[in-house]
């Protein structure tokens, strides 16, 4: 039973100045073993804060991360997945399934977690999953303003796993969850 | 087969193994029939072998008189003897026997005793008290009767066993599976999973606020899972560190990994079920040759659920003594520091010489040394072999565990009377809390049931 915290899009400080109160009284230290991060953070404090969570830590790059060192994708094996991560901006045209399905094939993952939309998305695509966190400062995108912040919390058990999406919608915090098995069959994806 | 000149002393004597004639110098038994002292005629180093009947009052003298080579000397001691040996049974001469024959004899009365269809427990007892044979399972099923896990009426086992396996296999369920499983319906659960099989986008399910890993309410079965982890992994650590000599506990084969996850599960399914004491450090060496003598039984049927069993008689096992793990009862009458005082009392009936020297002298109080002595159940002081006898004795006294405990308590400090005399508050100290471990046990465990109760008047005689 493993827990991975997925989140992203943050940009603090220029979009905004810290994550909701309600998410950070939520994340506490010791209950998360692995903490995957779509890019975009934008500087060093937020990295730090992140470790804090978990010492898995893995980042991709976003255009706006300080950082330079980040790389532009990772894969990461976890339990029985493997899952890929990458910012997204350099997936055209921006959110689209069929492209990210290439990327998935390329990168060889059951899972791809990818962000720059800032919009939550969940889709299972030719074989793979592809998941969006969304941004967890709600934080506006280059498409919109309207951006609900949003991250994810994937409890992976063998074969399964359980998806739980917490948005915070009017001030409030919603979560609900997606479940998934992985079919046992020997393919690539 | 008696070696050297062998001079019997003239008044019946407790005869005790000049090896330790040294550490016993000066002590006495003050009100039993017989005083102690050492065998001064025999030179040091020299093994008693006297041809003594052993615990269990059979007929021994006859045939031990065969393997005699028709010495006079032989006979006579035998007669002799035999008047030597007091009322009690068995707890007389301490000497080492010729092992084979004693160890046949014990482990044919224990068999008999055991296939019994109504099985004696006060003659159980009486033979555990003197030890228990190693392997062959026997140790692992007199245990289990001593402790009251199994039935005296023999032909209950089989039903009792399963009852209680099963019930442990419940509770296994209830408590220790992953928060994810708890209070699904797994019937919808699947036909979720089924629909996110196609392409398309994922259905997202609603749940009740409080069932998702980062809730913080006090309700919710994930923060009461995240609220164990901790004492998981203090479990853990403490497995690590089990008997590390050991190849059954430590290492990174697969079995000895098995053996720390069986006793993991028992010790946290313990902690759950008692929220009051949950796990304290230590539990994990008390359970340790319980689990041990079980899953070595050559029964696969025994070795196999091992883990039910010890679960079982580990519980039964600290009923008595759990409040001595607890801190908030550490100053009441039920409490540690209440044992130790009883503890003190007993030296102080026995020896009052030693108790003062220790307690006023040098101000080395029992809390010092004898708080793992008691709380680990003497554990952590002697071999693992040892550790079974004395468990043996323990478990077969018929006033209870921590009765046995305190004496054997108090008989490891008479032991070392000599040295402890002539210490001072760190030698001494030092000495305590490293007990040596060059004791005679089979000696240790007589001095301990020939002691003095402080509470009645009875005797241990049979």
């Amino acid at each position: 039973m493993v827990l991975v915290l997925a989140l992203g899009d943050l940009h603090i400080p220029h979009r905004a100045p810290d994550l909701p109160a309600k998410f950070k009284s939520m994340l506490v230290p010791g209950k998360i073993q692995h903490i995957i991060c779509t890019g975009n953070l934008c500087i060093k404090e937020v990295h730090d804060y992140l470790k804090t969570l978990c010492p898995d830590l893995h980042i991709a790059r976003g255009e706006y991360d300080e950082d330079s060192r980040y790389p532009e994708t990772k894969t990461i094996t976890i339990g029985q997945f493997k899952v890929g991560l990458c910012h997204g901006h350099q997936v055209i045209p921006w959110g689209d399934l069929d492209s990210l399905a290439m990327l998935q094939r390329q990168l060889d993952v059951d899972i791809l977690v990818t962000g720059h939309t800032h919009q939550f998305t969940a889709y299972k695509h030719e074989g793979g999953v592809v998941i969006n966190p969304g941004s967890a400062t709600g934080a506006h995108s280059s498409i919109t303003y309207d951006v609900n912040p949003s991250f994810i919390l994937m409890d992976i058990d063998g074969l399964r796993v359980v998806v739980y999406v917490y948005e915070l919608i009017d001030g409030e915090v919603k979560v609900d969850k997606i479940d998934f098995k992985k079919t046992t069959a020997t393919t690539a994806n | 087969m008696l070696k050297g000149n062998h001079k019997i002393p003239d008044r019946p004597r407790k005869v005790f193994p000049d090896m330790l004639g040294s550490l016993v110098l000066g002590f006495e038994l003050k009100e039993s029939e017989n005083a102690g002292g050492s065998l001064a005629s025999l030179e040091s180093g020299e093994e008693l072998k006297a041809f003594e009947p052993n615990g269990l009052g059979s007929v021994q003298p006859v045939a031990m008189s065969d393997f005699v080579d028709e010495k006079p000397k032989g006979t006579n001691l035998d007669i002799r003897s035999r008047l030597l040996r007091p009322a009690k049974d068995g707890h007389g001469q301490v000497s080492a026997m010729e092992g084979i024959i004693a160890a046949d004899e014990k482990r044919s009365d224990l068999q008999y005793e055991l296939s019994q269809p109504e099985i004696n427990l006060e003659k159980l007892q009486r033979i555990a008290n003197n030890g228990l044979p190693d392997g062959g399972g026997l140790r692992a099923t007199a245990w289990k009767l001593l402790l009251g896990y199994l039935p005296p009426s023999h032909e209950m086992w089989e039903k009792d066993l399963t009852e209680h396996r099963s019930k442990y296999a419940k509770l296994k369920e209830e408590l220790l599976s992953s928060p994810a499983r708890w209070g699904e319906n797994t019937t919808y659960a699947e036909t979720i999973v089924e629909s996110n099989i196609n392409d398309g986008p994922l259905q997202r399910q609603k749940i009740s606020p409080e069932d998702h890993p980062l809730s913080v309410g006090k309700s919710s079965a994930w923060s009461q899972f995240f609220q164990y982890t901790e004492i998981v992994e203090q479990i853990d650590r403490d497995l690590q560190r089990t008997h590390p000599d050991l190849k059954f506990f430590s290492g990174d084969t697969q079995s000895s990994r098995k053996h720390r996850e069986s006793m993991k599960n028992v010790l946290l399914l313990f902690a759950k079920l008692n929220p009051a004491i949950r796990y304290v450090q230590g539990m994990n060496e008390v359970l340790a040759p319980i689990y041990y003598i079980f899953s070595t039984d050559p029964d696969e049927q025994n070795a196999a659920n091992a883990e039910a069993d010890s679960f079982s008689c580990f519980v039964r096992l600290l009923s008595d003594s759990v409040d001595h793990f607890c801190q908030q009862l550490d100053n009441s009458s039920v409490g540690i520091l209440s044992t130790l005082s009883r503890l003190s009392d007993l030296l102080k009936e026995n020896d009052e010489e030693l108790w003062r020297h220790l307690e006023h002298t040098t101000k080395v109080k029992s809390q010092f040394y004898a708080f793992r002595w008691i709380t680990l159940l003497l554990t952590q002081e002697f071999s693992f072999q040892s550790i079974m006898r004395i468990w043996d004795s323990l478990l077969s006294n018929p006033f209870g565990i921590q009765d046995m405990l305190l004496r054997v308590c108090c008989a490891m400090l008479l032991c070392l009377k000599g040295r402890l005399l002539c210490g001072d508050f760190i030698a001494n100290l030092k000495l305590l809390q490293h007990y040596p471990t060059d004791i005679n046990i089979d000696h240790l465990l007589n001095v301990a049931t020939q002691l003095s109760p402080d509470t009645s008047s009875y005797s241990l005689s049979l």
